[in-house]
């Protein structure tokens, strides 16, 4: 886990490095390959974060995460890679989920069967275990407003800075403080009482 | 301050959240309350659990898919965007090539004139003409008094002003009314 954290770092620290600044240089210049090699860089976070706001749903990601990449395309001629490229492409993902979670009218709570479309490896008990905690997590996130499930993947699955969350989702630190904090109470309440059902 | 108060700062103090003053003033209320040391034990459990989601496994085939599309369709949207502008701007360029082609045909009529009196034409831009009948009487006036070396239009040439998506792409076409 805290392996997954030093490479979201990294990964923060090599968009503002001169190669990446030379690789948005060359996309804009059109050259395929570099965008490719932005691709490649950030589809990971990009499509991970995107499943964790559509309420684990893979489809959905991979659509969302299209999306986002044809929006990179197309601004690249105004982007400036020395300044919060990775915060940019943040924002630009949790617009994007934000629209097709009001277009399709998704309901903010899913049933647990249907929570967390992700594949687990392998079929053993305790990979079914996983599995179902899996979709537990993922209805505890779906069961959130959209601004505190923003926060909350954001801060808490991301790693990113409080006060980067605040320039990603357009709010001050106090209120994302607030999201956060009322997003991990609920969750706990959420869990807990799940919890209870099944026993 | 009551534990309801605090529930939201341990919630931030549990991921180190908080500023120093803060997370002290947390410490030394869990330090004397069983209740909310119980609530932070709770929450940094499903802490745990919501962070279990940060290992998730997603196939490479996954990535690959959503990369060959995005490629595929960003190459895609560039053609559709060029595409028809230069099409439009190579057709134009095509259709008056054949025109200019067929007026300078063997036998046609504009080879028996000077090739000066149409150069020399102004390029006007698309009016009405002036009324005929007086147009006439002066130049038959004119004619009269002082016959013209060169063949006198009987309207004047009309100017077509082609304008294409591309602002660097104008097209002028200059049409003879008087039969060439």
């Amino acid at each position: 886990m805290q392996e997954l954290a030093l490479l979201m770092v990294s990964d923060c620290a090599d968009a503002q490095k001169p190669e990446f600044a030379r690789l948005v240089r060359q996309a804009k210049a059109g050259d395929a390959a570099a965008f490719e090699a932005i691709l490649c860089q950030f589809e990971r976070r990009v499509l991970l974060t995107a499943m964790r706001l559509l309420n684990g749903n893979l489809e959905d990601a991979k659509d969302a995460a299209q999306q986002v990449f044809l929006r990179l395309h197309r601004s690249l001629h105004q982007l400036d890679a020395s300044r919060h490229f990775a915060s940019w492409l943040y924002r630009i993902t949790v617009n994007v989920c934000r629209d097709m979670l009001r277009v399709r009218a998704r309901r903010p709570v899913v049933p647990l069967e249907e929570a967390g479309h992700c594949a687990m490896a392998g079929g053993t008990e305790d990979a079914m275990r996983r599995d179902e905690q899996m979709r537990l997590i993922y209805a505890a996130l779906a069961s959130l407003p959209e601004r505190e499930r923003a926060a909350i993947v954001l801060r808490d699955l991301e790693g990113i800075s409080t006060a980067e969350v605040a320039r990603i989702l357009g709010s001050s630190e106090v209120t994302v403080r607030s999201q956060i904090s009322n997003g991990r109470v609920k969750i706990r309440k959420f869990i807990d009482r799940q919890q209870r059902r099944r026993l | 301050m009551s534990c309801d108060k605090f529930e939201p700062l341990i919630a931030l103090y549990i991921e180190n959240d908080l500023a120093q003053a803060e997370a002290r003033a947390v410490e030394s209320h869990l330090a004397g309350c069983d209740a909310c040391r119980e609530f932070a034990a709770e929450m940094r459990e499903s802490q745990a659990a919501l962070k279990a989601l940060r290992t998730e496994f997603v196939d490479d085939a996954v990535f690959l898919q959503v990369r060959t599309e995005v490629l595929s369709a960003a190459a895609h949207g560039q053609r559709v965007v060029s595409w028809p502008r230069y099409a439009i701007a190579a057709g134009l360029v095509l259709a008056l090539l054949g025109g200019w082609m067929w007026q300078m045909r063997p036998g046609a009529r504009l080879e028996s004139r000077p090739i000066a009196a149409n150069v020399s034409a102004p390029p006007l831009p698309v009016t009405v003409p002036a009324p005929q009948a007086r147009t006439r009487t002066r130049l038959g006036r004119v004619q009269r008094r002082r016959p013209q070396a060169a063949p006198m239009f009987k309207s004047e040439p009309l100017l077509v002003k082609v304008i294409t998506d591309d602002p660097q792409v104008v097209i002028y076409w200059l049409v003879d009314q008087n039969g060439g």
